[in-house]
Parts: structure tokens; C-alpha cells; sequence
């Protein structure tokens, strides 16, 4: 059985939050950002129905938070409470633990999803920044890529623009 | 921002003929353009923004 794990923590504690949870051994998580009120805070407020007034209510009064979320095998998830409860000792936070009933996964096209990989690659010139030979690193994904130093850091960020037909589709 | 034009070989599935090939990977100041050898398909990037280490600290 496994269980939906969802740990509600602001943002300054968000680091702690998910090293606690890798050290605990968790396999992966999403997360989500949001404005958030507490029971506390909203206690006694009760607010004009017109979209205007709510989204400054919200903009005003809501705490900026996280929400990570992780699936997790049901026998692991005392530990991760308790190293979550340990690292983020005085800090505000909530977790939920959801039992979850079937996970169903469809890895999509599997040849497509093969051929859509990341691709490395690597160029030994002088950065036109920093000024200095070193390697300069490609990621390309199929739609943005990015070029970084790896002496300065300087990134330049590139996004698809568009693609032409090969060949074989002209004829 | 001037950078001289980088001309790379990527080995890979074309994305759209599926056949391991090579790809040419040119790489200019504003844009980047990756083609298949075997079919010709091409995929254009257009430069979008740079940052610096100072943006970053």
C-alpha cells in the first residue's frame, strides 16, 4: 500500500523540508506554490463577494507557501514524519497522509518519449562574458535549450521558434 | 553580444524519422538550429534571454 504524502511548509523552509524528506528516502515529489491562509489567521474574516475585493484579500492577508508532495511506500511514512518533524522543529507546517487506493501510470509513447531525450553537448571556446577558454555547455530539449559557462556561469536561453519538414515530405 | 558561429554533431533519433543519425547543430549569436542528415527535418530556437552571474547574486 502507498500512501500520498503532502507537506504544507512556507517558503523559507521549503530546502529543509525536502532534505528532510530525501534523507527519509524518498524517491521523487512535485511540488506546488501557493497563497495560503490558516485557520488561524482567517478565523472571523468574511469578505465582499466581488472578484476585486477577493483577489486583494488574497494578495493582502495570504502567507506565500509550498505544498510537496510525494508518493510513498506506507511502511516509510513514520519515518518521514519523524525527520520531518526533527528538521523543522519550531517551524509552521502541516502533512497529510493520503492512502492511496490504485495508481494507474501510462508512460505514453515510449519510442517518441526515446527520441525526444535531452541532448549534452559541449564546445572549448572563450566565453564571449567572461572572457575565459572553457567548456560551454548545450542543453537542448525539444523545446528550449540553454548554453552556460562553466567558468562564469552566464547562461544564454534559447526557445523553439518553429520546425521545417524533412525531405522525404516535399516529394 | 557577439559570438562566432559553433557548427556541432549530435548522434541521436531524429525526432521525426526515428532513425539513429547524425544531426548538425549550429549554434549563432540569435538562434540555433538543429537538422537531421538522414530526413532533413530541421527544429529553429531563437535566442530569448541571457543571464549573468550578477543577476543571479
Amino acid at each position: 500500500m502507498k500512501a500520498h504524502l503532502r507537506v504544507f511548509v512556507e517558503v523559507e523552509n521549503l530546502g529543509k523540508a525536502i532534505n528532510a524528506l530525501t534523507d527519509a528516502g524518498i524517491t521523487g515529489f512535485y511540488v506546488l506554490e501557493y497563497k495560503g491562509l490558516s485557520p488561524q489567521d482567517w478565523k472571523g474574516f468574511s469578505i465582499k463577494e466581488d472578484p476585486k475585493s477577493a483577489i486583494s484579500l488574497i494578495r493582502d492577508m495570504a502567507t506565500d507557501a509550498v505544498l510537496v508532495c510525494s508518493v510513498v511506500e506506507e511502511k516509510k511514512v513514520d519515518g518521514i514524519v519523524d525527520a520531518l518533524t526533527e528538521s523543522l522543529k519550531g517551524e509552521k507546517y502541516t502533512i497529510l497522509e493520503v492512502p492511496i487506493r490504485r495508481i494507474i501510470v501510462n508512460y505514453g509513447d515510449q519510442e517518441k518519449a526515446e527520441r525526444t531525450e535531452t541532448w549534452l553537448l559541449e564546445k572549448d571556446v572563450q566565453c564571449f562574458y567572461c572572457g575565459e577558454k572553457a567548456i560551454q555547455k548545450i542543453k537542448i530539449d525539444t523545446n528550449r535549450a540553454k548554453i552556460w559557462c562553466t567558468n562564469c556561469g552566464t547562461t544564454r536561453h534559447y526557445v523553439i521558434k518553429g520546425s521545417e519538414k524533412g525531405w522525404d515530405d516535399e516529394h | 553580444m557577439s559570438i562566432e558561429k559553433w557548427n556541432l554533431k549530435k548522434s541521436a533519433n531524429c525526432f521525426k524519422c526515428g532513425d539513429a543519425t547524425i544531426h548538425d547543430v549550429e549554434v549563432d549569436t540569435y538562434t540555433l538550429k538543429i537538422s537531421c542528415r538522414d530526413c532533413g527535418f530541421t527544429r529553429y530556437y531563437k535566442f530569448h534571454m541571457v543571464e549573468t552571474p550578477a543577476q543571479r547574486d
